[in-house]
């Protein structure tokens, strides 16, 4: 009986050793050929330009592949033009997931990607970090978790600043509808006449893309307005305020969205008193200096890309999905990958004012907070040092 | 009442920039049968010379007239490839190489000019003109409809008063005979490319700054400028000049009403079919064909 007492112990302590070995072997990600592919579809050309996003995905994976890699694994990144065609975009993505075999999309900023596509994502199990999430369908669905706060969510958090720092009574908004986004812009409304306990004074929603904006300027004065926010792109901003001195309207604040926010507004409004103010996607870009910049400022400078709000996003989801892989116990794979976004405990990054979380929710908007800046004399400055952090909502 | 009073004068400043624009569309139709899909197009590449240059830090007025003659060199540019290549050509075939043109001009002017970013505009004719309805009216766009009476006048008795102006409708609508007359039918023809385009750039510029300054809106302004010319049957420059300004009334007083004012941007579609129902009244079945 000795010897097989013996024996039996050897082989326990065998098995032991093999599992002690085979953990050890396991800790952190492994890849099988020494890359690990990462794909994103983005606009570049067309009516849009968002590849300062991608860009800064790339600039953040070279960096990591020149020093080593990801335990070794080297980031292959493929940024996929979508030229913002519908089916260019789903074009793109079955290349991407079914020739390119991504383990995941990271830093995507595009028109129509997540509209187009993010039904393919859920079936093919292919999620999406998104860099900047612009169509309603990257807030709506279980496959996209952007790490920007968005277009809807930023216009609850934008009027909440209004009614609780500005003293807004008489909130206007008008939004320019396009797509499917109706029902975004009215639900970030309703949330914020939840949170507030206010209703919404003036709610229009037939803001036009181009054409002329004294008719809007006039309904917005003589409903007694006192805050007016609007979803407008950078030249339709300068639009409305050139009109709004026309008019010779005052004592209106006017709010903005991030697209707002860029030193051609600042400079193209230089001239003008009206208070302007914006809501911000991350932390301030303009704030060069700002400690939470600073990690963001060097990468980018050594990469030699713009310090610009599309490349803060870019960055961030670069950041968020290596911290993510660092965590993988074993091979990355699809699968692996989209354990662990589901899987994942909240990670903090100081260019945004929340976690970011991907998670199992059945859609994803993990970033809740805006820093508020205000037009001074042809400059942003900030108005909220702190994040302006939505509460949730009962 | 006084509600319904006010949209109508806010709509006023679109309304002479529609006016404005159909008249020159109108004065390219009569002069050389092409309906011209780039007039506004020509007139926003000028204003965007004057825009870099000012930008670029050059006195004002110099960069105006520079601005000026880029429109106008790009006035004849367009004319040259329509005199040389399609002066034979019927009537659709000249609006669909003008169409072809504005989108090439749209994509170039688009990728040149920085995209959607939006420009430091001079304003020309800063402030207010007077105050109607409780609407300030500009002097930007009191100046626009203006300009379009008096290019409306100019036109009107440039065509029916003057030997030149005869030369030109004989050009038109007959450029071979025309010129077996001895008509120079070139040289003609470039020069009312040049002269259009002078106009348009000067009319852009004043109108841009009240606009969404980039490349492609301003550009598209031709839309709603060639339902002001149909609405003259791109004959008769008045009521073209009238059909412009009751276009914009008719917006801003669509923008009044919630249920409508989402529709807005089709109302010269709707003003389109409209004219073209009512001009196409008496026709029959076989003339209407």
């Amino acid at each position: 009986m000795h010897w097989k007492s013996t024996l039996a112990t050897a082989a326990l302590a065998s098995l032991a050793f093999a599992a002690l070995t085979g953990t050890a072997s396991a800790a952190g990600p492994t890849c099988a050929d020494g890359v690990i592919k990462v794909g994103a579809v983005s606009t570049v050309t067309g009516p849009a330009d968002f590849s300062e996003v991608p860009k800064a995905t790339q600039a953040a994976f070279d960096a990591v592949n020149a020093a080593g890699g990801i335990n070794g694994c080297k980031i292959e990144y493929t940024i996929a033009d979508d030229k913002a065609d519908p089916a260019v975009a789903a074009q793109a993505a079955r290349d991407l997931i079914d020739n390119q075999e991504v383990v995941a999309l990271v830093g995507s900023a595009s028109l129509l990607d997540c509209a187009v596509n993010a039904t393919t994502y859920a079936r093919k199990n292919v999620l999406s970090v998104q860099g900047l999430g612009v169509d309603a369908a990257c807030f709506s669905s279980p496959s996209v978790a952007p790490v920007n706060v968005g277009p809807y969510t930023l216009s609850t958090a934008v009027a909440y600043y209004a009614t609780n720092e500005l003293k807004t009574q008489k909130l206007c908004a008008f939004f320019i509808i396009i797509g499917g986004t109706q029902e975004a812009y009215k639900k970030g409304i309703e949330n914020w006449e939840k949170l507030t306990g206010q209703k919404v004074h003036l709610l229009d929603l037939t803001l036009p893309f181009q054409g002329d904006l004294t008719p809007y300027v006039i309904k917005a004065r003589d409903a007694g307005c006192d805050a007016v926010l609007t979803n407008q792109v950078e030249p339709q901003v300068v639009q409305l305020i050139k009109t709004v001195d026309a008019q010779k309207v005052t004592g209106i604040n006017w709010l903005f969205l991030a697209p707002g926010y860029t030193e051609q507004v600042a400079k193209a409004l230089a001239d003008t008193q009206q208070p302007i103010y914006v809501g911000t996607e991350w932390e301030p870009y303009t704030e060069q200096g700002s400690e939470a910049n600073k990690q963001w400022t060097a990468d980018m400078t050594k990469a030699g890309q713009p310090l610009t709000a599309f490349s803060q996003g870019g960055y961030l989801a670069a950041q968020i999905f290596l911290e993510v892989l660092k965590g993988i116990d074993g091979e990355v794979t699809r699968e692996s990958v989209a354990e662990a976004l589901l899987k994942m405990k909240p990670i903090s990054n100081p260019l945004a004012g929340s976690p970011y979380v991907f998670g199992e929710a059945a859609t994803h908007n993990p970033m809740q907070a805006t820093k508020v800046m205000k037009l001074e004399k042809g400059a942003w400055t900030v108005q909220t040092p702190e994040w302006v952090v939505l509460p949730a909502i009962q | 009442m006084n509600e319904l009073l006010t949209s109508a004068v806010a709509g006023l400043t679109a309304g002479g920039t529609y006016a404005l624009l159909g008249v020159c569309a109108v004065f390219t139709y009569r002069l050389v049968a092409v309906v011209n899909f780039t007039g506004a197009a020509i007139g926003t590449a000028g204003t965007f010379v004057l825009i870099a240059l000012y930008e670029a830090g050059f006195p004002l007025w110099p960069s105006v007239l520079a601005g000026v003659v880029a429109g106008t060199i790009v006035g004849v540019l367009v004319g040259l490839v329509m005199t040389t290549w399609f002066s034979e050509a019927n009537a659709s075939t000249k609006a669909a190489v003008t169409v072809a043109l504005l989108v090439g001009m749209i994509a170039i002017g688009l990728r040149l000019t920085g995209g959607q970013h939006p420009h430091v505009m001079p304003d020309l004719f800063p402030g207010s003109a007077f105050r109607l309805a409780g609407v300030e009216v500009t002097i930007a766009s009191a100046l626009t409809i203006g300009l379009a009476v008096l290019f409306t006048v100019l036109a009107d008795r440039f065509l029916n008063a003057t030997r030149t102006g005869l030369h030109l409708r004989a050009l038109s609508e007959r450029p071979m005979a025309a010129e077996l007359l001895g008509v120079r039918v070139q040289l003609l023809s470039v020069l009312v490319w040049a002269v259009t385009g002078t106009f348009t750039t000067f009319a852009l510029m004043i109108i841009a700054p009240q606009r969404s300054p980039n490349f492609m809106t301003l550009s598209l302004l031709v839309v709603p400028a060639l339902a002001a010319a149909l609405v003259g049957l791109f004959r008769s420059f008045w009521i073209t000049l009238a059909g412009g300004i009751m276009l914009g009334v008719v917006e801003g007083l669509a923008s009044s009403f919630d249920g409508v004012s989402q529709y807005r941007g089709a109302i010269p579609f709707v003003v389109v079919v409209a004219v073209l129902l009512w001009s196409q009244r008496e026709a029959r079945w076989d003339d209407a064909r």
